[in-house]
């Protein structure tokens, strides 16, 4: 069984992060499933960057807290993450960079590696950022890779450059292969052999997952205003605009955003906006506008650690409730929080048939982890995946032309009111910011602001009929233990319970968290023999969302707040220490 | 405090039937039966309301150019202008105060062959809106901003204004405004808008025809409009605009002219100058946009090579 994870850590701009991209592709285009976890701070250059790389031959969810291979780029690397290295492992080292009587061997069976990283650039006359490629030279020797594999994403990643730099990179590569076999011929214990007859793989990131099933969605308007950790969907899409017609504006602040958004959907077209909890803050206004305008809106909210600036590049689970209650008044609207990749696909696909059927915001909740972090996923499970796209009641030229005297806000028994474009005949309406009459124009007479509300009120019960799905459950369905978990932190939980290989505890993991079908729910939860919430906030937030909504409390809660992911081990800990 | 309350936004019960466009014949409607068409219900405003001089101008313009009301998009801000949202029937969006900037160069990308007209306030566009208003003039956005500048707010009862002149008294400065007023015409004529133009909703004739002016434009247009409030603001009465306001004209001033636009901005006090202070050719934002090249988004065909945007992954 292989299951490796591969460290590589160094200064800030030293292309760290395209290693661990690279390394994971090469994983899965022999056949393995990887998993990535990076950890860096708020610099461009400098500071420390860690990413780290988990390949296995069966299926993983999650990062793990011990390391097989430990590349160092910098002193800092080796002094911070050398004791995470397991007995048999591997560390790779700069001895003329890094001094040796600064490297205080570890105890244990770890083999040292030493790679001269300045010393080939210079003798090769290679340029710094070219460092990566040595790097990945020295991991396919070290786990027995086949350097082609390298040779041809050089050769796709460069492919507009000229041949002299694609031979400069092959080179690296080539150096640093050779010069780990001469330090270490017999390499690392693992051997990272092609597997046969395993299913073409993803290697994504959940920020490009939302970007691509935004793209499968129909949407043709994404705005936003870069902030970590969402800034990604930003870059995707606008890369890929001259492929998807996609328009993609970065608009001078999420203010703007939310209402460059609006005024498209308004006009027909299907938008998304996306931001973090400091640019949401920013767009709650107009969430509100969406819920009375009743204009389908997709709000990708990315969280980080705050309050206020917080940990811009670390990852929380902190604004569950700031969302579900974001917005003055009463209205409806939904939250998504996908948990893995294929999830992420699927959710975001639906959020835009959600927004367009209920017209009202849909959230699509996710954080650094799964932003941020790429995961392979089985292809066909994205590719062949059917989407039909519901538009909801939105009224062709040919519905319009049949209504006398068409209201946008018509009352309905399920809430919906037919929605017409600007610009077709017979489509005058009003979009109405204030409370307004079923024709649109504003009121404040009692009676119709009470239909109005209803009206509005009754798209939450419409979709707890026609579109809600309960929580699923993972595991064994008679574990005496229940783990209560919400989004990204689906992963740790799962891996955890891969890796305990007991039937001490299921996962109960919830990626639809309102409306909430309160009845079902509160028999599921109160039928359950012990719970234990997992969640990577300080207040337990579904949690509280959950008692709110059903009366039932929790036993035990395992919270985690300091701006990094819940680790399989600490979930095992905490699961034997309560059972 | 019971003469404040007729500011306030009315309640309309038992409002009068909405007037129907027979669009659906296929042919355009009379210029005439159009200006009926544009007309909602009758205004909540204060009897002598600068609005209604600038309701009336805006419809005669509408009618002029034969607009329809099916295939337009007015996006109304929040204050005493915004309320025209019930008064002026085309297909409208009434926005969040200060938004409404945002949302209209949010229609115009979705499909710009609607003309998009913005009514808002000079509190509502200079003041909470301000930002959007520098960036939507940088961006060429194909729309038309009407500003009804009064100095004053009115729909809050009569607190300050960012174009108040300094040392106003009001009920949020009883000792009067700290601050210099805002430059709406330099500020609009540096930020890159196209077309720059003032009003005044006292002369209508002149007005229609500069707003028909600013609608044709293509690309940002902004025209100021002063509009007296005869409720808060006793200062900048009809007389008092009367007395100061003079207009451009072709011998007197050359719009195509940056310098010639500064100087008239700087006019802002002891003679006011009225007309188009500043027009010139720019690509739109749109023009700028190869995915609209062959028709507006809201018809465009999504992708159909998603396989090879997932192959890019493996």
């Amino acid at each position: 069984m292989v299951d490796i994870t591969v460290k590589i850590g160094g200064e800030a701009g030293f292309g760290i992060m395209t290693t661990g991209l690279l390394l994971g592709k090469i994983a899965t285009r022999s056949g393995y499933h990887a998993f990535e976890y990076s950890e860096y701070p708020s610099l461009i250059r400098g500071g420390h960057n860690v990413i780290e790389v988990r390949i296995s031959d069966s299926e993983i969810y999650s990062q793990k807290s011990k390391v097989d291979i430990l590349l160092c780029l910098n002193l800092e690397t080796f002094n911070l993450h050398a004791s995470e290295v397991k007995d048999g492992g591997v560390i790779v080292y700069d001895e003329e960079k890094i001094a040796q009587d600064k490297i205080k061997k570890t105890a244990g069976n770890i083999s040292f590696v030493h790679v001269p990283f300045n010393r080939i650039l210079q003798e090769q006359k290679l340029p710094t950022v070219m460092l990566n490629n040595i790097a990945l030279g020295v991991l396919m020797h070290l786990l027995g890779a086949d350097l082609e594999i390298l040779n041809n994403l050089i050769e796709e990643n460069f492919a507009r450059k000229s041949r002299e730099i694609i031979d400069k990179n092959q080179t690296a590569a080539k150096v640093g292969f050779e010069v780990s076999q001469k330090s270490l011929p017999q390499g690392s214990s693992v051997k990272l052999t092609p597997l046969k007859d395993a299913l073409p793989k993803m290697y994504i990131s959940g920020n490009e997952m939302i970007g691509l099933a935004s793209i499968a969605a129909g949407c043709r308007f994404y705005v936003a205003y870069p902030m970590t950790p969402t800034s990604a969907v930003l870059h995707y899409l606008a890369a890929k605009s001259g492929n998807s017609g996609m328009v993609v504006k970065h608009a001078e602040d999420e203010i703007s955003v939310i209402n460059m958004a609006l005024g498209s959907a308004f006009a027909g077209v299907r938008s998304m906006v996306g931001t973090s909890g400091g640019g949401f803050a920013l767009m709650v206004e107009s969430v509100s506008l969406a819920g009375i305008t009743e204009t389908p809106i997709v709000i990708v909210m990315g969280q980080r650690p705050g309050p206020a600036t917080g940990m811009p590049t670390w990852t929380e689970q902190g604004d569950l409730l700031f969302i579900l209650h974001s917005g003055h008044g009463e209205f409806p609207k939904i939250l998504l929080a996908p948990g893995d990749m294929e999830e992420v696909y699927k959710l975001t696909l639906e959020a835009f048939n959600l927004a367009d059927k209920y017209q009202t915001p849909v959230f699509i909740i996710v954080d650094k982890y799964i932003q941020e972090g790429h995961q392979s996923v089985d292809k066909s499970k994205i590719s062949e995946f059917k989407y039909p796209v519901d538009r909801g009641k939105l009224l062709s030229q040919e519905d319009l032309l049949k209504i006398s005297a068409y209201k946008r806000y018509l009352d309905s028994p399920d809430g919906i009111s037919p929605r017409a474009i600007p610009g077709m005949e017979n489509s005058l309406h009003q979009a109405n910011s204030y409370e307004h009459l079923e024709d649109g124009h504003t009121t404040e007479d009692a009676g119709e602001r009470s239909k109005q509300v209803e009206k509005r009120n009754r798209k939450a019960a419409t979709y707890l009929k026609q579109d809600f799905q309960m929580p699923r459950i993972y595991g064994d369905d008679n574990a005496p233990l229940t783990l209560i978990s919400w989004g990204s932190m689906k992963a740790p939980v799962l891996q955890a319970m891969k890796e305990s290989a007991s039937h001490k505890f299921n996962l109960l993991h919830f990626n639809r968290l309102w409306p909430l079908d309160r009845e079902k729910l509160k028999l599921l939860l109160s039928g359950l023999k012990k719970t234990l919430l997992v969640e990577n906030n300080s207040q337990g937030q579904l949690g509280q969302l959950l008692t709110m909504a059903t009366g039932v409390e929790f036993d035990e809660k395992l919270l985690k707040f300091t701006g990094r992911p819940i680790y399989p081990e600490e979930i095992i800990a905490k699961v034997n220490s309560i059972t | 405090m019971d003469n404040l309350k007729q500011a306030l936004p009315k309640a309309q019960k038992n409002p009068p039937p909405a007037p129907v466009v027979s669009s659906s014949s296929g042919s355009l409607p009379s210029a005439s039966k159009l200006h009926a068409a544009f007309s909602g219900y009758f205004p909540t405003w204060c009897p002598g309301c600068g609005n209604f001089g600038i309701w009336t101008a805006i419809k005669s313009a509408f009618s002029k150019m034969k607009l329809n009301p099916d295939k337009m998009a007015v996006v109304f801000g929040i204050g005493c202008s915004g309320n025209m949202n019930d008064f002026l029937w085309a297909n409208s969006f009434h926005a969040l105060h200060g938004r409404a900037i945002p949302n209209a160069v949010g229609i115009k990308i979705a499909n710009h062959s609607l003309p998009v007209i913005v009514i808002v306030g000079d509190g509502d566009c200079y003041g909470e809106g301000g930002n959007h208003f520098l960036h939507a003039a940088r961006g060429n956005h194909d729309i038309t901003v009407i500003v009804h500048d009064n100095r004053v707010y009115g729909l809050t009862t009569g607190q300050v204004a960012p174009t108040a002149y300094k040392g106003f008294k009001s009920r949020s400065t009883p000792n009067g405004i700290i601050e210099v007023p805002v430059n709406p015409i330099a500020l609009a004529v540096s930020q890159g808008a196209t077309f720059v133009g003032q009003g005044f909703s006292g002369d209508m004739a002149h007005l229609t025809q500069l707003l028909e002016s600013a609608v044709k434009h293509r690309g940002f247009s902004v025209v100021n409009v002063f509009q007296p409030c005869v409720t808060f603001n006793h200062v900048n009465s009809y007389s008092w605009y009367r007395e100061r306001v003079y207009k451009l004209a072709p011998e007197n001033h050359n719009p195509e002219d940056i310098n010639r636009a500064w100087e008239k901005s700087l006019e802002v006090e002891e003679k006011i100058p009225l007309g188009i202070i500043y027009q010139v050719e720019r690509p739109v934002y749109t023009d700028s946009l190869p995915q609209l090249a062959e028709k507006p988004l809201v018809f465009s065909e999504p992708v159909t090579d998603l396989e090879m945007l997932i192959n890019e992954f493996v």
